[in-house]
């Protein structure tokens, strides 16, 4: 159901919350879910991490991104946000610990049009860590342990939820190996362009094109150095390839599309003002983010893991909703 | 007061400085809301006794017209003014004719039953037009309880219920306040706005400034009650003394890689979207519209410093900025970009054939489109758009011509403003 009599392109119904959440195949689902977050914080706190909780709401979130956009709450007479991303205060956690995790619920009300898209949600959860100090390559080699040894212990404990799912886990074969392809920005537009696809090349790819790439191969890959305009203020801009971020995205196989996105993030007050005015927002909204950052936080590199994402790929579902025991679909009014 | 005088000096000016202290930099503010404020017609002479350059330009018809012969085969008769083809394309959008209704904000003088009576007209006459800033976080969107014919909702669906099919187009402006308020967010998801962006007809324009008061942001005066609504949001100034406030919108901050990095994001964020820019009549405007259009931009619009504006510090529309002119010579100079859209103190048809001429390729109504609307908010607008038609058609027929897009720089001469290089 949607609004102002406009229905959402394509969007795959969704059955009611009983019917839903009793059918094996989203008992199943989930049941991989919580195996694959345990997987995590097993991996993660022997790695000497620390789970945090993050917050829900604030006076700014992470600015939206292809056309989502933010929910305001009225916090006492203030303008608050309900979190888009755990993003700004990973980076502030940074000030207590050096490595930090959270499990951070996020809501993005994106456009219409990502009812059909099969993966997006409206209401997400996004595995968020942070570490103090690295590199995007740390971040990228951490991403890539922690989704092996995720999708390791899932396929190892749940054979049966597999089987039920009609979920072959041969498809791991090539992933359970770890050495996740790489490929840069530029070379994923050129491939892209090669097929056809009319992918701008200083644009985040686009999700056709992601999901293009993503059929054609066997096991996850990152696309890496992004340029600048298509990411948020926080991703650090390379020193040596101006134009260029390190930052990254995390692509599954079979045409699942992006798992996560990360970066080394940019610690620099000025730069972080100006690159605020790059992506059209106003600093006088983040001003405790600002003062923390002017005082110093530390530099860092960081990703975000979306758990119902990650959950529909490792069970093959259709749909990300699939993977949410409450879905929420843009413009789909639901519990 | 002493009986002290300044005989050739403003004294009077100095006086009522004396007694109004900073209000006295404005208009009185009891014409807020009343009186659209811009650069005076002064017969063909500016305010400071300069003739103005674009209106010191003749049009200047050849004897010998090629392009009249071509129109005669096609036709298979003589050709006159009715068979000028005046539609256009203006920023990706399908014009009946090259001109737009410009940006008309928050400000008090477009609000209300105005801004929608122009919208409707606009709309069905299929002419583009541009939602100015600050709308949303002033008046609301319309959805959360405010009044939705006085927020931007009221003045979208007024236009896109009068649309004709193919034609015509929404931008929708934004501001440093605007993007708090999420605005562009908002009308993309907004299943209101879906016909328009399904059927391409959605532009975001990116506000860098406005021809009546470069350098500044959007300024409007508020009584005590309005301003502590938006005081945490504005800049309030207590200059006018009697309880109402000076309102100012931040300008933005602006280098060449702000702006290259800010329509990235709006292309990226709104494939679906439209990219406009509007610049003020900067010095450096060339340069700007250069990386504007460099970055993707679908149109760049340059108001020049004969634009009008609901409320603006009286030094500005007579001394700050380039003439449109000038501002169209630099750009001519160095290239301009591909969909040039320019405004000031359009009316009637010269001005417009001229600044096409010049290499525009619309131009937009801003206090004209008001004062059409005001009249007659019904067709106020729409007959307004006749006369200026017909002009058109009459102006670019005489150069043996038959659509706006033929017109160039041979078209038109002045002895008096050799800043415009001659052609060849």
């Amino acid at each position: 159901m949607t609004t102002d009599g406009h229905t959402a392109p394509a969007a795959a119904p969704i059955p009611d919350p009983g019917r839903h959440l009793t059918a094996p195949a989203t008992r199943s689902a989930l049941r991989i879910q919580h195996q694959l977050l345990f997987a995590a914080r097993e991996f993660l706190r022997r790695r000497g991490f620390t789970e945090l909780l993050p917050p829900i709401i604030g006076p700014v979130t992470d600015p939206g991104s292809r056309g989502s956009k933010q929910v305001d709450v009225d916090f006492y007479g203030h303008r608050y946000k309900l979190m888009t991303s755990a993003i700004l205060y990973k980076q502030a956690s940074l000030l207590a610990f050096d490595k930090i995790f959270c499990i951070a619920p996020n809501v993005r009300l994106e456009p219409l049009e990502t009812a059909g898209t099969s993966r997006h949600l409206a209401e997400f959860h996004q595995l968020d860590v942070e570490m103090a100090g690295a590199s995007r390559d740390d971040a990228v080699r951490l991403v890539e342990e922690l989704v092996v040894h995720m999708v390791d212990s899932t396929v190892r404990e749940l054979p049966k939820e597999f089987a039920e799912l009609g979920r072959d886990t041969a498809a791991f074969t090539q992933l359970l190996k770890g050495s996740f392809g790489r490929m840069q920005h530029n070379e994923a537009v050129a491939e892209l362009r090669g097929l056809g696809h009319p992918q701008s090349p200083d644009a985040e790819l686009d999700w056709d094109g992601e999901a293009l790439l993503s059929a054609r191969r066997d096991r996850p890959f990152f696309v890496t150095d992004y340029p600048k305009g298509s990411r948020g203020f926080y991703d650090r801009e390379d020193p040596e390839r101006p134009g260029l971020l390190k930052n990254f995205d995390l692509i599954a196989a079979e045409g699942y599309g992006e798992l996560c996105s990360g970066s080394q993030r940019t610690n620099d007050y000025a730069e972080i003002v100006t690159r605020m005015r790059e992506t059209g927002e106003n600093p006088q909204k983040y001003r405790w983010y600002l003062d923390l950052v002017r005082e110093g936080v530390p530099g860092s590199a960081g990703f975000g893991i979306g758990v119902e994402r990650l959950t529909r790929y490792v069970a093959g579902l259709d749909a990300v909703w699939q993977a949410s025991a409450f879905p929420k679909l843009a413009g789909v009014v639901s519990p | 007061m002493s009986d002290l005088s300044a005989p050739g000096f403003p004294e009077e000016e100095v006086r009522r400085r004396a007694r109004a202290g900073a209000a006295a930099a404005f208009p009185p503010p009891a014409e807020y809301g009343r009186v659209l404020f811009g650069a005076e017609h002064g017969g063909d002479r500016r305010s400071d006794g300069e003739r103005d350059p674009l209106d010191a330009l003749r049009i200047t018809p050849p004897v010998l017209m090629p392009q009249r012969l071509a129109r005669l085969i096609d036709l298979g008769r003589e050709p006159d003014y009715r068979d000028v083809e005046l539609a256009t394309s203006i920023g990706g959008f399908t014009s009946a004719m090259p001109v737009y209704v410009s940006a008309l904000g928050s400000t008090r003088a477009a609000g209300g039953d105005l801004g929608l009576a122009l919208s409707r007209q606009a709309g069905a006459l299929g002419l583009p037009m541009v939602i100015g800033e600050n709308v949303v976080p002033v008046n609301g969107y319309g959805r959360q309880g405010e009044a939705a014919d006085r927020a931007l909702l009221g003045r979208l669906r007024a236009y896109a219920e009068q649309l004709p099919d193919g034609r015509g187009g929404v931008a929708v402006q934004q501001s440093t306040e605007d993007a708090d308020a999420e605005v562009w967010n908002l009308v993309y998801s907004d299943p209101a706005a879906l016909p328009l962006l399904e059927s391409g007809r959605l532009a975001f324009e990116l506000k860098l400034g406005q021809g009546a008061k470069p350098g500044l942001g959007g300024m409007t005066v508020l009584d005590a009650d309005a301003a502590a609504r938006v005081g945490d949001r504005y800049g309030l100034d207590d200059v006018f003394g009697d309880g109402r406030v000076l309102r100012s919108s931040t300008p933005g901050t602006f280098t060449a890689e702000i702006l290259r990095q800010q329509i990235r994001l709006m292309r990226n964020n709104f494939p679906r979207a439209r990219v406009w820019v509007k610049l003020h009549p900067g010095r450096d405007v060339a340069e700007a519209a250069r990386v504007a259009a460099g970055a993707g931009a679908d149109a760049v619009t340059v108001d020049g410093a004969e634009g009008g504006t609901g409320w603006a510090p009286e030094a500005f529309p007579a001394q700050v900025g380039l003439p449109l002119a000038e501002c169209l010579r630099r750009m001519a100079a160095a290239g301009p970009p591909p969909c040039l859209l320019v405004s000031g103190r359009m009316w009637e048809g010269g001005r417009v054939v001229k600044s096409l001429a010049l290499g525009a390729r619309a131009v937009g109504l801003g206090r004209a489109a008001l004062l059409a609307a005001a009249e007659d908010p019904q067709a106020g607008l729409i007959r307004f758009t006749q006369c200026l038609a017909l002009e058109l058609r009459l102006l670019i027929s005489a150069l043996g011509k038959y659509a706006p897009d033929a017109l160039d720089r041979d078209d038109v001469w002045s002895q008096d403003f050799p800043a415009i290089p001659a052609a060849g």
